[in-house]
């Protein structure tokens, strides 16, 4: 009895001393943003890793997700005699949930996971504390070109996977279900508004932020060799899809209010 | 002369494990201390208590004349620019070149032009032996390669202290004396003050000019070489004759055996069948 006391006490004093530590590297990595020196070249290299280097998989699940959304908007609004609304529908569900999570989700395995694998790495062979003693703040070093790289291409991704949603259900709608292109088209929009833009813009700010700040962070604590460079990427992708899913119902919850 | 590096009763344990017990040790401008001594006796812990990587639970450091457990992270990167560390395995951004690993302290620090870092870079490589491999990713050097690499980020910036921990580990014996005579170089060339810690007998006392020994958290000698060397400290004598027998270890080593002799041979496999 007082051991299973005891091993909850312990559980949630573990819970409570990690996100304590959490708080305070992400505050710190916050505050490093505007620190100099600035290094546009690491930062370049951070924005290929993140944004250019990701636009096939955001391109692939984009269209397979709108694709299998649309299939079963078609056969569900078929029941009702009522296939028109299934490109409103499309769109919305698109631009406000499919895109910015879909794309939350995937970078969070494509690049939190590599972001912690890779200062997890660094932490074990020492290169981290080289950093410190090259007078180097490894957080401003290694966490601001991350975050910012992040922040500024989850939008642009989530924009990307939009787009290609549109014709993910063109596909499907257009071409298989029969609808004229031109009503498609004038339906998907139909239903959005600037509101639902800034909603998917958020999110995916919002989505950027965990990931980076997850991934480094974790990569940044890793301990143990071998074996905690192995756990450093998974812990980081389900702490930040967990994050992720969380934060998409406080945030739609939120923003539509 | 004054004491560029003070460590004045310092103790660090792990859990309940003591690594470094009260340890007093002060080195002068210009001089070479090499410090010796058992694995896992805490002599890279006092390396990291120096930079100021790891508190000590008790005492403090100071490096010129600065505690380096009361400043702040913006005063500690400043000492630590007149600070060079080598770590034991080199520790080099393996995302970066030869090239950007030597020059990365001199272009987030200083106001130099890119050709001026190219000069410096290759000065710091040409002192450890290394012109021309500037291109070379730490994955394409050998271990010997790698240290000296890390010798030339540590000099980058011109430090006025440097700090070697376990330079030699690993490496084949032409490669330690080489790493010996690349240390006694900077030693002689740039006059820094440098704290080596070592396992390897013959490069301490080719580079030190005084031999520290740590046993069980307490630094028991700092001499000079040769007065380390005659010194009775039955610790010290098994230390520097390699005896598995004596004081130093605290668990019993395995039993001598033996040796065979010359004309009965160690195992000869006869076949079963035969």
């Amino acid at each position: 009895m007082f051991e299973s006391f005891n091993r909850i006490g312990e559980s949630l004093m573990l819970f409570f001393s990690q996100a304590g530590d959490f708080t305070v590297i992400s505050a710190r990595a916050l505050r490093a943003i505007p620190k100099r020196p600035f290094d546009l070249e690491n930062l370049m290299r951070q924005f290929v890793a993140v944004g250019v280097n990701s636009i096939p998989v955001v391109l692939l699940t984009g269209l397979a997700v709108s694709m299998v959304f649309a299939v079963q908007l078609a056969f569900g609004f078929k029941q009702f005699q009522a296939q028109g609304l299934a490109s409103s529908v499309e769109g919305l569900a698109v631009v406000r949930e499919l895109a910015p999570v879909i794309t939350g989700l995937m970078m969070s395995g494509r690049v939190g996971s590599a972001m912690a694998a890779e200062l997890g790495t660094m932490q074990v062979t020492e290169q981290i504390d080289a950093l410190e003693c090259l007078a180097t703040d490894p957080i401003h070093f290694l966490f601001v070109p991350r975050l910012l790289a992040s922040l500024v291409m989850l939008p642009l991704l989530t924009g990307l996977a939009i787009y290609i949603g549109y014709w993910g259900g063109h596909l499907i709608l257009v071409n298989v279900e029969g609808q004229s292109s031109y009503t498609f088209a004038h339906e998907f929009y139909k239903l959005i508004g600037t509101r639902d833009l800034r909603i998917a813009l958020t999110k995916s700010m919002v989505f950027g932020l965990i990931i980076a700040l997850v991934g480094c962070w974790r990569g940044y604590r890793t301990r143990g060799g071998a074996e905690g460079v192995g756990n450093a990427p998974t812990s980081s992708v389900v702490t930040s899809s967990l994050w992720i899913l969380i934060s998409d119902f406080f945030l739609t919850k939120l923003m539509l209010v | 002369m004054s004491a560029v590096i003070e460590v004045a009763n310092v103790s660090k344990a792990f859990g309940p494990k003591v690594v470094l017990n009260n340890v007093n040790l002060a080195v002068e401008q210009g001089e070479s201390l090499v410090i010796m001594g058992g694995s896992g006796t805490g002599k890279t812990v006092l390396l990291r208590i120096i930079m100021g990587l790891l508190a000590p639970d008790q005492g403090h450091v100071v490096v010129d004349g600065k505690n380096i457990q009361e400043l702040k992270t913006e005063e500690l990167f400043e000492v630590r620019k007149q600070i060079g560390m080598c770590f034991q395995m080199a520790a080099l951004f393996d995302s970066m070149s030869v090239f950007e690993n030597v020059a990365f302290a001199l272009k987030r620090h200083t106001k130099m032009t890119k050709k001026e870092i190219a000069v410096r870079v290759d000065e710091c490589l040409a002192m450890v032996g290394l012109r021309g491999s500037d291109n070379l990713k730490p994955a394409e050097l050998s271990g010997g390669m790698k240290r000296r690499v890390g010798f030339a980020r540590a000099i980058a910036l011109k430090p006025k202290i440097l700090l070697f921990d376990e330079p030699t580990t690993g490496l084949d014996p032409v490669m330690t004396d080489v790493i010996g005579r690349i240390i006694l170089d900077l030693k002689h060339e740039l006059g820094v003050t440098s704290i080596t810690v070592t396992h390897d007998l013959k490069s301490a006392f080719m580079i030190g000019d005084r031999v520290a020994l740590i046993f069980q958290g307490n630094c028991l000698a700092i001499e000079a070489p040769e007065v380390f060397k005659a010194n009775p400290n039955p610790v010290i004598q098994q230390f520097l004759q390699g005896d598995a027998d004596g004081p130093f270890l605290q668990d019993p080593p395995p039993p001598k055996r033996a040796p065979l002799p010359e004309n009965n041979p160690v195992s000869t496999m006869e076949d079963p069948h035969t």
